[in-house]
């Protein structure tokens, strides 16, 4: 096997050979048990693959005893016919060597791709069926890297590490058993070299994964550095910070050299230590093997044999304990995969539940209570009642549970107790995903997805026809500068939609949701970054749009509030307040005094 | 190339031990390649003779020869890590510096992203590089060009093998690369599709489940995944070739060694140890070519990295004039007939504007996003240099000023608040590094930021994490404030620094700005008609022009624009940010 790069991408920190923290596995046995389910459809081949590892690895410990043979029995008595035929026999196994090992890693390949290919699409189709629940407490980027690293890591194990680790052990014990049958005493020296191959790889990368752990500290340290200060240059520069903000990262670019410096020089130790070994293992045979053939207790052949045997048994010695943190690390990675696979599915009993072909519009809140982490309650008995066509408006300080209501209404969480009626019948009976299609809803953080600015419109219905979707963008007050847009409706998003400003992308998301033609329209602070004057616009558009459709709306500018047939006042999860404008006005209650507040300036 | 050139400048102070690394490199590599010419004595010369003190000679020199080559191996890992990372230092804290005192414009030209990615890993590439150039660079085609020669010297009569297989490899291998080169970068796009499709999907999950429109989301990737795992098994199978491949053909090289070799044994032309050194030469050959072309992979990958280093290096400053004029700045500031545009041929930003703003003003700028309200801040301390007309601060062009002398006397709160890590005192010692306590608690209650320091423990020593991301959006605007007002400038600028904060605390910093900075030049930005209405003059902005200006009162009656944004902000309000 050769140590080209491997294709899989690369991990940007990790150094060949020795990495900075060996992870172990929590439960190795039911991991690999894991893997092996996965694997274990491609029985015949692994079988085929274990045959010829074994039968390379027998060759190849065979190949040097013959080689010696022909050496001693043929080439030194002179014999050129004997010796012509011998080395077509030998030749024959030298083909059969590339061969065999051609073939298993072919098939090893094969197994493995198709293995990683199903690891991944798993990983793909469960992130998309986990509930929100599950997104909250995983970041991003740590699952990104499960589909990425750890499951790149699993690749180069199932690819590489597990056939090189069985040829490796074979070939160890092969050339033992065929050094000890050729010449017990020179295979005795050979060994001699062992122990001091073992205490010296041993303690070496001992010593350089504590120094990678400090280095990668250092480095760390360094670039969050750099990160802040090149991200933030401009406050450094306004406020002429240059000089103080050089001094202190030279002063951490030295620390850095100081402990990089260090894990350089110990894990590159490895390198000429080993070489030394080897050539002090290959002088003591040569020279023992010399001295036993003066004495008559071996042969020129038998020599030629034991170089070989040395070069193949000290190499695979080697690089065994470099196969085995890779294999630790696959299955640490195999077992974070594993773990989100293990992840309670949102639709798990969705099979049984009741389709819902439209909603008709009267939604009850009865007593509904719910809590994020099963602590802090984040809505207390909320009951309400929206009869059809109504608007109902919900306001509330940050944190006062808004956006909580609307996540249990549009099945993104389940309430802890209490039910919501949709229909006359529980929100829970019937199958989320049509719940959800009935349901258009405006998120708060308005994402949109690679692809056109149409394509982006069209996500909920991607069969709407071009005069749809322009529709669908005039009425969102989106059309007016889309038609500015390079490309205008097919101009393409750049990494979600950075070449939009944030208000621009909620007048997109508004769309989105206006094309969807749902029952229920759900707005969330939908035109919090569009400005004063374009809201009144939108607020004309979706007024036509809420014309007998029940909707829910969240805002922070009362204007649009006070049009809403109800008005929930919330506070600390708890509604405080209902009625409608002039109603809560009367009350003189906290609605009336956030109105007064806002009217001051 | 040229990056490379221009990087091997900052090798100068490091000349020796770089040279001297890849000669201590030259030690092991003579004494790996000793090896099988030894053992070639101790059969020949030792064995073929029967004599016992030969073969115990060679046998020592043997392990001497190790030994010697063990020097040299650490001598050059440790010589040539210092040349690496020597290199990488000077080069990055090079780069640091010459970063740090980037224009904003030549700044956003190259971009922070690319910017903090060359200071990291572009350099981390090019440290990598130089540490193998020295190490193994020297090794692999130095073992491979030795076994040749040794090869010629001892064992003449077999080197034809070596003219057929050699070329053969050097082919095989030159072909290797160059199509894995191919294949690795169709590898490297399915897989960013991959993950692209994937990052996106984990980041709008609320999204496609608000839509049920995972089963597109499904089908796209399967498509991708399918994609890439083509690719990759394409590329894996063409490596996995390699190996057994090239094994192959030495291996026919030992058939033929040993074929010859008998022939010529058969006349007595030879002795069995030359065949028998010969087979292991084959094998560093082998090694030494397979090495080589790693660390040229290395080499081609760090290519790029050092030039766009090189780049940044070479980076000119932009300011046009640095005057040098030292003069307190009183805070009369008068912008005539300004035009600006971020690029060179791209669109005017700002347009002819044209502002007297007299010592002790306050001003209030107000206009929609993209109006120009922040880029004509940016003109005053010099950010940016405007492609037409003049600045006068206190009747003086704003050029004849040293450029960081006029950057002390201005404190300035940018639109986005940038806090560093460090403590709450460290960041504001940033507007004024004399600061004492009490100076920053008074700063800190000018801000309204002091009753939640002083909730903390630690108060002033409080810790921010990077960007102070354990601070809310609202109090890393308030402290930001705090950092331009213990500046006690003469000109103060508030780019829209309230829109995170809360309501009340808003009003209160108001008042505090109201009275004590009466006698300063202040500027405030803001999008809410609330914020700026008391102020002595208000500019109202539109597509980079000022369409309008005067106070409060006379603004309403003579600009549409300012009296339907105050109107509906009057109904509306923005009291639940």
């Amino acid at each position: 096997m050769t140590n080209a790069p491997r294709p899989m991408g690369g991990h940007p920190g990790g150094r060949g050979g020795i990495s900075a923290s060996q992870e172990k596995p929590k439960n190795k046995k039911a991991t690999i048990k894991r893997i092996w389910h996965y694997i274990s459809k491609y029985k015949l081949a692994l079988w085929i693959v274990m045959f010829l590892v074994i039968a390379s690895s027998a060759l190849t410990v065979y190949a040097p005893y013959y080689l010696g043979q022909i050496v001693d029995n043929y080439i030194i008595p002179r014999d050129l016919d004997g010796t012509i035929t011998q080395l077509l026999y030998l030749g024959a196994i030298f083909i059969a060597i590339s061969i065999f090992t051609w073939l298993q890693i072919l098939l090893m390949i094969r197994i493995s791709m198709r293995t990683i290919q199903k690891v991944r699409q798993d990983l793909f189709e469960h992130f998309q069926v986990l509930p929100m629940s599950f997104y909250n407490r995983h970041s991003t980027g740590d699952l990104m890297s499960r589909v990425t690293n750890d499951v790149d890591n699993l690749n180069t194990a199932l690819s590489q590490s597990i056939v090189q680790m069985i040829s490796s052990l074979l070939t160890i014990i092969g050339t033992a058993a065929a050094m000890f049958y050729i010449s017990w005493k020179l295979a005795l020296v050979s060994f001699i070299i062992i122990p001091a191959m073992f205490y010296f790889s041993k303690a070496i990368i001992k010593r350089s994964g504590k120094n990678y752990a400090a280095r990668q500290k250092d480095l760390g340290a360094m670039n969050g550095h750099i990160q802040e200060n090149i991200t933030g240059a401009e406050i450094v520069t306004l406020f002429g910070q240059e000089q103080n903000k050089v001094e202190a990262f030279n002063q951490l670019n030295k620390t850095y050299k100081q402990s990089a410096l260090k894990a350089e020089i110990t894990s590159g130790l490895l390198g000429p230590s080993n070489n030394f070994l080897n050539n002090i293992g290959l002088a003591l045979v040569i020279g023992a093997g010399a001295i036993l053939t003066l004495s008559g207790g071996a042969t020129v052949g038998i020599i030629a044999s034991f170089t070989t045997y040395t070069r193949q048994f000290f190499r695979p010695i080697n690089q065994i304990s470099n196969l085995l943190n890779t294999l630790q690390s696959a299955i640490a990675g195999a077992e974070r995969v594993f773990e989100v696979l293990d992840e309670k599915s949102e639709f798990l009993d969705d099979q049984e539940k009741k389709p819902l072909e439209k909603i008709d519009g009267f939604i009850q809140f009865n007593d509904v209570s719910f809590s994020y982490d099963g602590q802090k309650q984040i809505l207390n008995h909320i009951s309400l009642q929206a009869k059809a066509g109504e608007m109902i408006a919900i306001v509330g300080t940050t944190g006062s549970g808004k956006t909580t209501i609307i996540n249990i209404l549009s099945r993104f969480y389940t309430s802890n107790s209490g039910e919501i009626l949709i229909n006359g019948q529980p929100i829970t009976t019937f199958k989320i995903g049509d719940v959800r299609k009935r349901i258009s809803v405006v998120l708060q953080d308005s994402y949109l997805f690679s692809g056109t600015v149409a394509d982006n419109i069209r996500f909920g219905r991607p069969e709407a026809t071009d005069e749809e979707v322009v529709a669908a963008a005039k009425l969102a007050c989106a059309h007016k500068f889309i038609t500015y847009l390079p490309q205008k409706y097919d101009t393409p998003i750049v990494s979600s939609g950075s070449n939009l400003s944030q208000g621009q992308r909620q007048l997109i998301a508004i769309a989105r949701a206006v094309l969807e033609d749902a029952d229920l329209l759900i707005l969330d602070e939908a035109t919090s970054s569009v400005d004063t004057r374009t809201e009144v616009y939108i607020q004309e558009g979706l007024k036509a749009l809420m014309k007998g459709r029940t909707s829910f709306v969240i805002a922070h500018r009362l204007k649009t509030i006070e049009a809403a047939d109800q008005i929930l006042v919330l506070d600390a999860g708890q509604i405080i307040e209902r009625g409608t404008h002039s109603e809560l006005m009367m009350q003189n209650g906290f609605y009336a005094e956030l109105q007064s507040q806002n009217n001051k300036h | 190339m040229a990056g490379v050139r221009y990087l091997l400048t900052y090798l100068k102070p490091y000349i020796v031990i770089t040279i001297l690394a890849p000669l201590l490199m030259v030690v092991e590599v003579i004494t790996d390649l000793l090896q099988p010419t030894i053992m070639q004595y101790i059969i020949d010369d030792g064995i073929a003779n029967d004599d016992f003190n030969t073969v115990l000679n060679y046998t020592f020199l043997m392990l001497g020869v190790a030994v010697i080559g063990l020097i040299g191996g650490l001598g050059c890992i440790y010589l040539s890590s210092k040349v690496g990372l020597n290199l990488a230092t000077d080069v990055r804290a090079d780069l640091y510096e010459v970063s740090s005192y980037f224009s904003a414009r030549r700044r956003n030209e190259v971009g922070t992203g690319k910017l903090v990615t060359i200071l990291t890993s572009d350099i981390e590439m090019v440290q990598r590089a130089l540490m193998m150039t020295l190490r193994i660079f020297v090794r692999g085609p130095l073992m491979f060009i030795g076994a040749i020669i040794i090869v010629w010297l001892t064992a003449r009569e077999l080197f034809p093998i070596l003219l057929i297989i050699v070329p053969i490899l050097i082919i095989l291998i030159a072909l290797f690369t160059m199509y894995s080169g191919k294949i690795f970068g169709k590898v490297q796009r399915a897989l960013d599709a991959v993950n692209t499709k994937l990052s996106e999907n984990l980041a709008g999950i609320q999204v496609i489940k608000a839509f049920h429109r995972l089963k597109e989301q499904i089908i796209q990737f399967t498509g991708l995944n399918a994609t890439l795992t083509k690719h990759n098994q394409n590329a894996n199978i063409l490596i996995g070739f390699l190996g057994p491949l090239s094994m192959f053909i030495i291996n026919m090289g030992i058939i033929a060694a040993l074929w010859l070799g008998a022939i010529k044994i058969d006349t007595g032309t030879m002795q069995i140890g030359v065949i028998l050194a010969f087979i292991n030469y084959l094998n560093i050959i082998m090694g030494g070519l397979m090495m080589s072309m790693m660390v040229l992979m290395q080499i081609a990958r760090a290519l790029p990295s050092a030039t766009r280093i090189k780049d940044v290096l070479l980076t000119e400053d932009d300011l046009k004039e640095n005057g040098g004029l030292i003069k307190p700045i009183e805070g009369d500031i008068e912008f005539k007939n300004i035009n600006f545009a971020y690029h060179d041929h791209g669109e005017n930003v700002l347009e002819n504007i044209t502002l007297h703003i007299k010592k002790g003003q306050t001003i209030g700028f107000i206009g929609m996003t993209g109006s120009g309200k922040s880029t004509l801040l940016n003109l005053i301390p010099r950010l940016y240099d405007a492609q037409q007309g003049e600045i006068l601060i206190d009747g003086e062009k704003i050029e004849r000023y040293d450029v960081n002398y006029l950057r002390s006397q201005i404190a300035i709160a940018p639109q986005k608040a940038t806090l560093f890590t460090g403590t709450i005192a460290s960041n504001l010692k940033f507007g004024n590094e004399q600061a004492k306590e009490a100076q920053m608690v008074k700063a800190l209650n000018q801000a309204s930021a002091w009753n939640f320091v002083s909730q903390y423990d630690q108060q002033l020593q409080f810790k921010l994490t990077q960007n102070g991301g354990n601070l809310s959006g609202g109090q890393k605007q308030r402290i930001a404030m705090a950092r331009a007002f213990i500046r006690n400038a003469n000109i103060l600028i508030l780019d829209d620094t309230t829109s995170a904060v809360d309501t009340i605390s808003e009003k209160i910093i108001q008042q505090q700005i109201a009275e004590d900075f009466i006698d300063k030049t202040v500027i405030i930005v803001s999008s809410k008609v609330s914020s700026i209405q008391n102020a002595d003059q208000i500019a109202v902005f539109e597509d980079g022009k000022i369409i309008a200006i005067g106070t409060h009162e006379q603004l309403l009656l003579s600009s549409v624009a300012y009296r339907e944004t105050f109107e509906l902000q009057q109904q509306n309000g923005g009291l639940f940010t």
